[in-house]
């Protein structure tokens, strides 16, 4: 089953299922996992205590059901196993290990929150050296309580298998003229000098530039977990500042627009041949030995879907149609991974790692010394640590926080959370 | 990544090349010779140099961006060199592939140098297929003989492109020239070391079959022939004519009367049977496999061909639409 099949199945009710289908239904163990009486949802005893947390109070309740079918499942194994089959056992146990990844930082994070109760009592004893006690060990198990809501926030999210692999980035000018061109190539500057940071390999797979003025780039960019951190700056960059070809003074606004798509390497994307139109350079002539030619450059053309990739950047035609070959099978995939996405997420307003490439997403004033990112309403006070890459880590953290946090919101409208697949 | 390749100086450079290539074409041949400058007239010493100088001079040394910066532009040795290149690019026509002196050929890169005939990509193309074929065909070792090597092209390309102990090609050529120069891209594409031999050999030459006869059976014979006739040779562009050599180009004697350009086809197709290829069992391979200038040959070579004994011929088309290959079964 290739990956695209793989995306489209994704269980998002399939703990239910697969718990009928285990057998503890043929058990007897059939149970219906209500809510609470309550007319609201209630938060673990302590939690209040911790401060302002993410997990809503629906979540815990999910979470509750989690930890009951987990211990359900974990009395299973250590009982009578005798009479089930290999195959019944092996099921099992993947469930338990897939659910513990969720359960066991919960339970840990229960603990933590009665020990916070017991801390308040604490708090208000009459003894001095108790109470400083208290607020000491207080602070830490604070700090113990955020690790471990992170954890299960982690083990919540749905993994998207795109966002451990490498990355197709291209910047492209928008208006502006010179300008924009220009502004391209500081963008680029600024990524290489952050996957340099990053010990990220950098590949130009094609370029229309002049010198520092670039109107389009395509690069591809190896290492580990690179969509997962790029997949933020897809959309359109803005600058607002005074050109180098401005003889007044006056300041100029201008675009590029950046996207990012997942490099489909690993990913089986099947492209039939006879849906491919590949172009060459004619030779006006006879062509062969009665021409020497050095264009090598290539268009090939999906006719189906009208994606068109071109590529001229190597001496050899048989290279070029290799790199054209790389960048359209990411658009593809791409385009399909998009599509599913938005499929998925019809129901909510989606902010990040969309890709959907009209949207203003950040705004470099270097008068003000200003970056300003739009999605998030993220200002920072530093044009110089951004252009030379040292500055875009935070950026970037600030994104990865929000688009994790509406990823947890979302969940909030589905009736079941399915622990992480494998 | 070369940040800023221009400045002010290479404008008139990028502009004199635009002259002759066009403004796209221009900037990737500019491109090229670039990257090849780097890379062939290293300077390294340059940062060193700077920072004593800077040093001698009671003042500070480069920042780390400004070594950097510096390291992106050109020397002045550098300069002399794209200057020169570009000089002759477009005044004396030389072409790009010999003043960089490389051509990649599918999975090998090779040494070009005037008057060898330069690489084309359709030669790359059909060569590539073929290796195709014979790999899917898997058959033991096939014993090929390269027919006007030149650069040692097709050769090298077919052993690149296929499994050790699969080919052994012995590729000839009448050219002193085209051979030293075959020699050198055998050495330097050490893949192909085992699979191929190059030889000086003049296929016109009165037995010439019964040498070959003499090393063993061979089986197949593959070729990008002279097929320019000497009427589309006075038409021909000045990169071509005035650089590569005109017996890679025009078969036979230049004053010939054959206007066709099939003469030296016609003497392979001879060659072949000579060498025993028109016999024998049939395979699903080809015997010979002979390049050609376009759809006014197709029908001459086939003729000659069927004339020789090769029963079946097929006709292959290059990524421009042209016929360029004309193979040579011999099906029982």
């Amino acid at each position: 089953m290739n990956a695209l099949q793989a995306l489209r199945t994704r269980p998002m009710r399939a703990l239910v299922r697969d718990v009928r289908l285990s057998g503890l239904l043929n058990t007897g163990m059939t149970q219906r996992y209500a809510t609470t009486a309550q007319s609201k949802p209630a938060l673990p005893p302590g939690s209040e205590l911790a401060g302002k947390s993410n997990l809503t109070a629906k979540i815990h309740e999910k979470l509750k059901i989690m930890q009951y079918k987990h211990n359900k499942i974990m009395e299973q194994m250590t009982g009578d196993i005798s009479g089930m089959e290999r195959e019944d056992m092996a099921r099992l146990a993947k469930e338990q290990s897939s659910m513990g990844m969720i359960v066991v930082p919960y339970e840990h994070l229960l603990k933590l929150y009665s020990e916070l109760i017991e801390l308040e009592q604490m708090m208000s004893a009459d003894d001095p050296d108790l109470r400083r006690l208290a607020r000491e060990e207080r602070q830490e198990v604070l700090e113990n309580v955020v690790t471990a809501e992170n954890d299960i926030i982690n083990a919540l999210l749905p993994k998207d298998s795109a966002e451990s692999a490498g990355a197709i980035l291209e910047i492209r000018a928008g208006t502006g003229g010179d300008e924009a061109s220009i502004f391209c190539g500081d963008l680029l500057h600024m990524y290489e000098k952050y996957a340099q940071l990053r010990k990220w390999k950098l590949e130009t797979m094609s370029m229309d530039s002049e010198g520092d003025k670039i109107k389009e780039i395509v690069l591809k960019v190896s290492g580990r977990g690179v969509f997962g951190v790029l997949m933020f700056e897809s959309g359109v960059h803005r600058v607002q500042r005074v050109p180098a070809t401005e003889t007044q003074g006056r300041v100029h606004t201008s675009t590029a627009t950046v996207a990012v798509l997942p490099h489909a390497a690993n990913v089986n994307i099947v492209i039939k041949e006879s849906d491919l139109r590949i172009d060459v350079f004619r030779a006006s002539g006879k062509g062969g030995q009665h021409v020497n030619t050095t264009d090598s450059a290539v268009r090939i053309t999906h006719i189906p879907t009208g994606i068109s990739v071109e590529n001229q950047q190597e001496r050899s035609q048989i290279q070029n149609r290799e790199r054209a070959m790389q960048v359209l099978r990411a658009r593809m995939y791409e385009r399909e991974r998009s599509r599913l996405d938005l499929e998925r997420r019809a129901s909510r307003n989606k902010l990040i790692g969309s890709g959907d490439r009209s949207e203003k997403c950040r705004t470099y004033n270097y008068a003000q010394n200003r970056v300003t990112d739009h999605r998030i309403n993220f200002s920072m006070f530093n044009i110089e640590g951004m252009m030379n890459g040292t500055a875009l880590q935070i950026v970037i953290d600030q994104l990865r926080i929000q688009h994790d946090l509406d990823e947890l919101a979302s969940m909030d409208n589905f009736d079941d959370i399915s622990p992480p697949n494998q | 990544m070369p940040r800023s390749v221009l400045n002010n100086t290479v404008i008139p450079l990028l502009r004199q090349l635009t002259k002759k290539l066009g403004p796209q074409q221009a900037k990737n041949e500019l491109r090229w010779m670039a990257d090849h400058v780097r890379k062939a007239i290293p300077t390294k010493h340059t940062a060193e140099h700077a920072t004593s100088a800077r040093l001698w001079r009671d003042q500070p040394a480069p920042s780390a961006e400004e070594t950097e910066v510096a390291s992106k532009r050109f020397s002045s040795v550098q300069w002399a060199w794209l200057r020169q290149a570009v000089h002759d690019r477009v005044e004396t026509n030389k072409p790009l592939q010999y003043i960089l002196g490389t051509q990649p050929f599918g999975n090998a890169s090779l040494l070009t140098r005037a008057p060898v005939l330069i690489p084309r990509w359709e030669t790359e193309e059909w060569v590539l297929k073929l290796s195709d074929m014979i790999r899917a065909e898997n058959t033991g070792l096939l014993n090929i003989l390269d027919a006007c090597t030149g650069s040692g092209c097709v050769a090298l390309g077919l052993a690149c492109a296929l499994p050790r102990e699969s080919v052994h090609i012995t590729g000839v050529d009448v050219s002193h020239d085209a051979c030293d120069l075959a020699i050198e891209n055998l050495l330097r594409n050490k893949k192909a070391k085992q699979a191929v031999e190059f030889q000086r050999l003049d296929l016109n030459e009165q037995g010439v079959a019964s040498e070959l006869n003499s090393r063993g059976m061979w089986d197949m014979v593959v070729a990008n022939p002279p097929y320019v006739t000497p009427n589309e040779y006075a038409e021909l562009d000045p990169d071509v004519k005035d650089w590569e050599d005109v017996r890679a180009l025009v078969p036979g004697d230049p004053m010939d009367v054959d206007q066709s350009g099939l003469s030296f086809v016609v003497r392979l197709a001879q060659l072949a049977r000579e060498l025993g290829l028109a016999d024998g069992e049939s395979t699903n391979l080809p015997r010979l496999v002979v390049e050609i200038g376009g759809a006014h040959q197709v029908d001459g070579a086939r003729q000659a061909m069927h004339d020789n004994g090769f029963n079946l011929t097929e006709v292959w088309k290059d990524m421009a639409g042209i016929d360029r290959v004309v193979l040579g079964y011999h099906k029982t």
